[in-house]
């Protein structure tokens, strides 16, 4: 692994690992602040565990 | 069904970002429903005024409904 | 699978011959080895199943490639490795579901109705197995049975959590006795007759906002709760019932039997996740989450490398987002010198002037290969679209989505001279943007095409009923012609952004705003109501890791004072705030001056504060202390600690009453922090802590069976036998009753230490400026509890800290970096787009009435008592459309959905 940091060229994207609700969030932000983002994710589509769930507590909102 | 029976025209005022979406997925499942309602998009049901709904009976609407 | 040209038409599906487990539906049904994994998929697209396909298992088959309408399949495509420059690296790999299936003593591998919470979510979803039927699988092992309802549940928590005996997580998952609570109310909420729920759990720990309220709910509800740890599940000899032997609360062995047993599965770190850790070289701590500092959570050992989300403990949704927007923060700091070097900019069409023109419509009928086509007579429909008034030009396509077909609209618009469009296609939720776009590449105003949802809205859902679906086309078709031929160009202005921020409150959140944001390279003002930086951290000696907290503060404070970019006002408070996101101007005054700033975001900061207990000799004998004076008593060495035979802890002083319904999150593991640190001074004292529930969430969970190794004594007390504390001369005198051992006991305590609860300031001074609410106990009340957790429904203003709930310090920093993060998105624009679909108000009609100010959620709209007239605030409007439904002139019109459109859709709709 070399880091940036340590090749001391600054590149202005960062790689997103997991599109759970975590993963998506992170890009949504990184994108919106003016960087390039890679969001890589496993399976064919992105929501993670989050997708598969009902309602949400304490709103009992719908989880989609 | 025989074309003699009563059937309602009913007008939806659908809001885009629940009730829309959910009749949209009503597609994507392959739900079959009765075709005699129309949906009108709103950004929101909250802009559905009484206006909107004398205008849609005077117009010959048998029933309405606002969702959102 | 070509994702760009699947339509996602489900003809390949239909034809697969394959079935396979349904993994998104925890195998509880099957699907096909072709599939979307569920129906509101991004993207949504077919993908096939390459274990599972028979062409790619034994090159026979192939139907759907056969199929497809659009050829999207390709047989011979191959994985490809891609190399990525770039700058950092965020991991957000998740967890899975805790697998019980080894566990033979729960029967989960043999018994239906035992099933995992995951198994059950997907049992309550209406995109479920049973279509949000609540049935016990046993009674539905073949897809013809009709399913039996449960009548009694059981829900074990702690399954695959706070276990060294029967698995190697020692970690409470921080999740499942909300999600357990949660689930018990929703089963009662489906189930169609009356249905017993009981969750029997080892502590209730519902710590985070608004949690404690949502238990007391749901016992109020009739959710049972009992205190105890199930051994074994047993299944009856004659039926699918269940049996649970338990030993209840008043130390009787108890047995009964269930329909069904759901499984609370902890969260767990997958081998992909730490095989991936091992090539990244992160370090994962023995429990297999990331290791990092309490002052910086979302970094990892590796520099450049960051994580988030249930990597860096079990951890709840909120937090999840909220870490998320941490670790990009802490990601691009770093980056910030080349922030924008890669973003894209697009070349824009000059816009062509159609106002006062006679309306051209093009109307563009789609067939979506047959899932339009196959159940619409297109042609009929196409036909009919020329007779109306407007149009004059009608294309069918096969595919209106395609990349071709938009090369085609555009220069059809273009050739045509049309100005307006109507694509009868799908839905414009998910493509109203895309032809927008050509209508901009067009040289159009994207405002003037109208979609008619002839696919989800029609021959998706009447497909049986071809006529009347082409009835129907045609009368969407007319709707949206005569919406579109009303539409007028709307505009979009950009306002300039005040690229500086304002940070409220010099604690550690607010502190760790401020300097990130200078980091960054963005310009701060952070304002401290005392004289002093540091706020309550200042009085705290170690997080729940053992790292010192006075050193890092110390850090923090000379970091903020040598940032050029932090302006620092002491003893300073607000008195005036005006504007709205990217343009507020606020006054900042101290005792001697005022001056006015500007900036374009703002962060509240403002804190919580420990309350004074007033029960159990508080106040009244010198050896009751509270959390923070026995933090001092620490720091100080205080000889008395060291001659102390008696430490009682009291936990729940002041929290989850009726004065303060919430639960303080922070003072369990305080205690029992403290209680370490206590028997670490002097080994011979003897400790006791009586508590309502140990709620030492997540890794925390390793203090208290250390507190419990070291031989700290612990006693369960209910709230309605409170223990009682007696003057006994220089002691105090603790009186509690004992549920174990069955007896009242009595200890003479050196020191009393209270877990007082922590109280919001009260004080809505900020609130009012910044037009932003808090709850009834005070907290900040963010835009959404989930989704949304550091900022408010009014734009340009974040909050984070304490004054959000009460947290621990490696919370609070996350959510500050969170805060910041959510700040930088406004801060990095150069400008704010204003306009599009607001409302607009004709002042010459407008009798300024106040009707749409009342009714504006998001306080856009104001009177201006000169013109006696309501005014719109476009920044501030969201385009909902309350204040045009209630104002009795109609002068307010919101832009592109007026009064005038929607008269004309409702005509249209019903004059066939």
């Amino acid at each position: 692994m070399i880091t940036t940091e340590q090749k001391g060229k600054l590149q202005g994207a960062v790689m997103v690992v997991g599109g759970g609700i975590a993963g998506m969030q992170a890009a949504l932000d990184i994108a919106d602040s003016g960087f390039y983002v890679y969001l890589v994710e496993r399976s064919p589509a992105i929501g993670g565990v989050m997708a598969q769930l009902d309602k949400t507590f304490p709103t009992n909102d719908c989880s989609m | 069904m025989p074309s003699q029976m009563f059937q309602p025209k009913i007008i939806a005022f659908v809001c885009n970002w629940c009730a829309y979406g959910a009749a949209d997925l009503a597609g994507v499942s392959r739900m079959q429903y009765p075709p005699n309602v129309r949906l009108i998009r709103v950004m929101c049901s909250a802009t559905i005024s009484t206006h909107h709904i004398l205008k849609a009976f005077q117009e010959g609407a048998d029933g309405i409904l606002v969702s959102g | 699978m070509d994702v760009d040209k699947c339509i996602a038409c489900g003809l390949c599906a239909e034809k697969c011959p394959k079935n396979v487990d349904d993994l998104y539906n925890e195998k509880i049904v099957k699907r096909k080895a072709i599939y979307v994994p569920y129906s509101q998929a991004v993207p949504l697209k077919y993908c096939i199943d390459a274990n599972q396909c028979i062409y790619l298992t034994q090159e026979k088959c192939g139907a759907c490639e056969k199929f497809c309408p659009a050829g999207a399949i390709n047989f011979q495509d191959t994985e490809k490795k891609l190399s990525l420059q770039v700058g950092a690296i965020i991991l957000a790999t998740g967890f899975d579901s805790f697998d019980p299936s080894p566990l033979d003593h729960y029967g989960y591998a043999t018994c239906d109705d035992v099933v995992t919470s995951l198994e059950f979510e997907r049992i309550l979803s209406a995109t479920g197995p049973y279509q949000g039927h609540l049935l016990r699988p046993s009674s539905k092992r073949l897809k013809k049975d009709a399913g039996r309802s449960p009548g009694k549940i059981a829900w074990l928590q702690c399954v695959g959590s706070r276990d060294i005996n029967r698995c190697e997580h020692s970690y409470c998952s921080s999740v499942c006795c909300m999600y357990a609570v949660k689930q018990a109310v929703m089963a009662k909420d489906h189930s169609t007759g009356p249905l017993d729920c009981t969750i029997f759990y080892m502590d209730m720990r519902t710590q985070g906002k608004d949690f404690d309220r949502y238990y007391e709910k749901a016992k109020r509800k009739g959710v049972q709760f009992v205190n105890s740890r199930i051994h074994t599940i047993s299944r009856a000899i004659d039926s699918d019932d269940l049996l649970l032997r338990y030993v209840s609360e008043a130390g009787e062995m108890q047995e009964e039997t269930f329909d069904m047993v759901v499984l609370s599965t902890g969260l767990v770190i997958n081998a992909k996740t730490i095989d991936l850790a091992q090539r990244l070289g992160v370090t994962l701590n023995p429990q297999n989450f990331a290791q990092s500092s309490c002052f910086s959570p979302v970094s990892t050992s590796v520099g450049g490398i960051y994580a988030c989300g249930v990597l860096t403990g079990p951890k709840d949704i909120p937090q999840s987002v909220m870490e998320a927007s941490a670790a990009a923060c802490a990601a691009t700091v770093k980056l910030a010198p080349v922030r924008g070097s890669l973003a894209r900019h697009e070349e824009i069409a000059e816009e062509r002037n159609v106002l006062r023109q006679e309306a051209r419509i093009g109307v563009f009928v789609c067939n979506c290969g047959t899932n339009i086509g196959g159940f619409i007579r297109v042609p009929e429909v196409a036909d009919y679209a020329k007779t109306l008034a407007g149009v004059v030009y009608v294309e069918e396509n096969l595919f209106t989505c395609s990349q071709d077909t938009q090369d085609k609209l555009s220069q059809i618009i273009r050739e045509q001279n049309l100005n307006r469009v109507v694509i009868a296609a799908c839905t414009p939720r998910t493509h109203e943007g895309l032809f927008q776009q050509t209508l901009t590449n067009a040289g159009l105003n994207k405002y003037l095409v109208e979609m008619a949802n002839i696919r989800n809205h029609d021959s998706w859902v009447h497909s049986h009923d071809p006529d009347q679906a082409t009835q129907k086309a045609k009368d969407l078709v007319r709707m949206a012609v005569a919406k579109v031929r009303l539409s007028t160009p709307l505009t979009q202005t950009g306002l300039a952004v005040s690229q500086t921020a304002l940070v409220i409150g010099g604690g550690i959140a607010g502190m760790t705003s401020a300097l990130t944001l200078a980091r960054q390279g963005y310009p701060v003002h952070l304002v401290e109501k005392s004289p002093v930086l540091g706020g309550m951290a200042r009085h705290l000696n170690h997080t729940w890791q053992g790292e010192s907290i006075p050193a890092h503060l110390e850090q923090m404070v000379s970091d903020i004072l040598a940032e050029e970019r932090v302006y620092v006002h002491l003893a300073a408070r607000l008195t005036h705030v005006e504007g709205f996101v990217g343009n507020f101007k606020t006054q900042i005054a101290d005792a001697t001056s005022s001056e006015v700033i500007e900036h374009g975001v703002a962060i509240l900061a403002t804190g919580a504060n420990e309350s004074r207990p007033d029960e159990y000799l508080y106040g009244e004998h010198d050896r009751v202390v509270t959390h923070l004076e026995m933090d001092a008593l620490l720091r100080t060495n205080d000889h008395r600690l060291h001659n102390a035979a008696n430490i009682v802890f009291i936990q729940c002083v002041g929290s989850r009453d009726e004065r303060r319904p919430y639960c303080s999150k922070v003072c369990c593991t305080h205690t029992i922090k403290s209680a370490l640190d206590l028997k670490r001074q002097n080994p011979d004292v003897n400790i006791f802590v009586l508590y309502r529930d140990i709620r030492t969430y997540g890794q925390r969970e390793s203090l208290y069976l250390e507190a419990r190794q070291k031989g700290i004594i612990f006693s369960r007390y209910q709230v309605e036998n409170k223990p009682q504390v007696r003057r006994d001369g220089q002691y105090a005198e603790v009186l509690f009753y004992d549920s174990i051992l069955d007896r009242n006991i009595s200890v003479s305590a050196d020191f009393l230490c209270l877990a007082s609860a922590i109280e919001a300031n009260h004080d809505d001074t900020l609130g009012q400026l910044f037009k932003v609410p808090a709850d009834g106990d005070g907290w900040l009340l963010e835009a959404h509890q989930k989704l949304r957790p550091v900022e408010f429904a009014t734009e340009g203003v974040f909050l984070c800290g304490m004054a959000h709930y009460p947290k621990p310090i490696e919370e609070s920093i996350s959510q500050a970096l969170a805060a910041t993060s959510r700040a930088l998105t406004v801060l990095t624009s150069d400008q704010i787009m204003v306009g599009g679909i607001v409302s607009r108000i004709d002042a010459n009609l407008c009798s300024g009435c106040h009707g749409c100010i009342n009714v504006c959620p998001y306080g856009a709209i104001t009177y201006n008592p000169e013109a006696n007239v309501a005014e719109i605030n476009a920044a501030l409007c969201k385009g909902c459309g309350a204040c045009a439904a209630a104002c009795p002139s109609e002068a307010v019109v919101l832009m592109g959905f007026s009064n005038q459109q929607l008269y004309a859709e409702i005509k249209m709709a019903l004059c066939s």
